[in-house]
């Protein structure tokens, strides 16, 4: 069941929260019950099978935990063979049904054998869910998650809005919110949670779903063999970063209002990312939750691990930018790799690990550009320059570029349309432009603009979109600022402090004017669902 | 070895990490007062400290540290003869 789909809308939700609210009057213990029952529903709705997975994960993993918790100071020996078991466990889990197929093609390209596996389906946010579990174990190892029950960890994995497709949650930031969580109606949280709903909707019904329409098709007909020209090309790119940019924004503040219903905050996952003047600035916007988990699971620990070891072997305690061997051992290494894991984390094939190995790629450069600038450059031309303008620059062309391998469907349509990007397949523009003659066809021809068949009123409304798009995502304030005064997520604060200066007609406040223009929003929203439109990231 | 003899020590380590003399870490400080003091810095001046004050910190601890006091207290519980 989709969150933008009208069963979830004026069924599922209404019934949930009704429930929920009513139960929560007479005990909380039954309204949670009523919760973690209705996550069960929300997942078995797409494939009822799924739960007779997902549950004896549960439990196998929940056990591990305990066997963790109660022998981690007694018989550390036994608590890490648990933890690994469990690590073990998890990644197996995933690996069976996201990676088994994938595994196949990698050994029909390598040794030439044919392995077909049977068509295994890929459970619905098994991903998000792997990395969730596995967390929760090692917060248990190291003693951050000291206490906790089979009911509360059940509604830690099962919460419906984070449970497609993130946020990716801590166990130690989710569970004390439930246990202080009313489980009754709460007009504030109700009002906020409309608000990040339905700019959400918005976001993903109009924009994100208008801009697929002309972004799909050039896929679709490079991957059929034609050729894609510059500008075409760059509406390719350009247009498949902002659907992707509205859908993954739009799903984020979905969760987070469905989450305000029941009382909770989730963490800030999607924070303007196009705003970011650095590919590692990038990172600390676009999906927030996954580089937090990839730091602290992966790259921290092998960062932690090469560097202790490096300096045990009489490398000096200085930075890692100090020496290109330091530079390579401590940053190129592990950022690539994380990276590589992360596009392999999004899906399997060759164009994510790509996709991925691209960024590790683009961050070792950011981190190497960094120590020159400290090196180089007097630090008051490194802040509050023209700079910045020029990183936010060159982080946009940079993941507008990588991103069309993350959409098509092979290396050889990202190929296509990279070469595209860089005129190789040279330059053409809709007949209808040619037609009527004038100064158009002459500054056409004189930069070698050829005519093609394709539609000049489709051409000029791509662009126009792109152009709209990009404007709100670099110019407006994102939806969590404009909340900001009633702490709308976690981590808010250290992103935009409610005394931050803003303009204040942006700042919602509970008036008749915000109650219109939110109605305006919300009926916009429902009026566009139409075909059934995944999130784009439900698919990892 | 007092918390503000560490807390200098830490100061002097960060700017020569970062390359900024300007840096003034106080107890109170988080990464994110710190310009360009990012992830990948901050296992590098973890390892500095650790090479330092001659201590070993948990993975999990040097996720968690919730400030530059943090720090500076686990170091003076882990230093010999604490």
């Amino acid at each position: 069941m989709l969150f933008n789909s009208v069963p979830f809308i004026f069924g599922f939700l209404p019934l949930v929260l009704a429930g929920f609210y009513t139960l929560g009057h007479w005990r909380r213990d039954w309204a949670i019950l009523w919760l973690i029952l209705a996550s069960l529903c929300f997942y078995a709705w797409w494939r009822p099978l799924n739960v007779l997975l997902i549950t004896p994960s549960i439990l196998i993993n929940y056990v591990l935990a305990r066997i963790i918790q109660h022998r981690v100071d007694e018989r550390p020996g036994i608590a890490r063979t648990a933890l690994i078991a469990g690590i073990v466990f998890n990644l197996c889990f995933l690996g069976y049904f996201k990676y088994i197929n994938f595994f196949g093609v990698v050994a029909g390209d390598v040794f030439g054998v044919n392995m077909v596996f049977a068509n295994v389906i890929l459970p619905l946010g098994i991903s998000f869910i792997t990395f969730q579990k596995i967390a929760f174990l090692v917060d248990v190892h190291s003693g951050r998650v000291t206490s906790f029950t089979l009911k509360d960890y059940a509604l830690f994995v099962l919460f419906f809005p984070q449970l497609v497709a993130g946020p990716i949650v801590h166990y130690r930031e989710m569970m004390p919110q439930f246990h202080a969580a009313p489980c009754r109606f709460h007009a504030d949280d109700m009002a906020i949670g409309i608000v990040l709903f339905f700019f959400g909707l918005f976001k993903k019904a109009v924009l994100a779903d208008s801009i697929a329409a002309y972004v799909s098709p050039l896929y679709a007909d490079a991957a059929h063999g034609a050729q894609i020209t510059l500008f075409h090309a760059w509406i390719a790119a350009i247009g498949f970063m902002l659907q992707i940019y509205y859908d993954f924004a739009g799903y984020s503040e979905m969760a987070l209002g469905l989450a305000r219903f029941f009382g909770v905050k989730l963490p800030v996952n999607f924070f303007s990312p196009l705003k970011a003047a650095s590919v590692i600035e990038f990172w600390q916007r676009w999906h927030m939750t996954l580089t937090r988990f990839l730091t602290a699971y992966l790259y921290n620990p092998m960062t932690l691990a090469l560097t202790r070891r490096r300096m045990a072997r009489g490398a000096p305690a200085s930075s890692a930018t100090s020496s290109p061997s330091a530079f390579i051992t401590l940053i190129a290494f592990p950022t690539i790799v994380t990276f590589a894991i992360c596009g392999m984390w999004h899906g399997a094939g060759y164009t994510y690990i790509v996709w991925g190995f691209i960024h590790g790629v683009l961050l070792t450069i950011n981190q190497g550009w960094r120590a020159l600038r400290r090196a180089y450059l007097p630090r008051r031309m490194v802040i509050g320059s023209p700079l910045r303008f020029v990183g936010r620059a060159l982080t946009f062309l940079s993941v507008v570029a990588a991103v069309v391998i993350f959409r098509a469907p092979t290396v050889g349509v990202a190929l296509v349309i990279w070469k595209g990007m860089i005129a190789i397949n040279g330059a053409t523009m809709p007949q209808g432009y040619f037609d009527h003659g004038g100064v158009l066809v002459w500054i056409l021809q004189t930069a070698h603009v050829r005519p093609d068949p394709s539609s000049g009123m489709l051409f000029i409304a791509a662009w126009l979109w792109i152009a709209g798009l990009l404007a709100v995502a670099w110019t407006m304030p994102n939806v969590l600022q404009i909340l900001r005064n009633y702490d709308p997520a976690l981590g808010i604060s250290a992103l935009a402090p409610p005394g931050e200066k803003q303009n204040n007609w942006l700042s919602w406040r509970p008036t008749t004017a915000w109650s219109v223009s939110m109605a305006v929003i919300a009926a916009a929203g429902i009026l566009s669902l139409g075909q059934l439109s995944e999130f784009l990231y439900w698919q990892f | 070895m007092t918390e503000n003899d560490i807390l200098s020590d830490l100061t002097i380590i960060l700017r020569d990490l970062l390359g900024d003399d300007s840096i003034m870490l106080a107890m109170d400080t988080q990464r994110e007062h710190v310009p360009n003091w990012d992830s990948f810095n901050y296992i590098n001046f973890m390892v500095a400290v650790e090479q330092k004050f001659r201590v070993k910190f948990k993975v999990s601890d040097i996720e968690t540290f919730p400030n530059v006091g943090a720090i500076v207290r686990q170091i003076a519980a882990l230093r010999p003869g604490a």
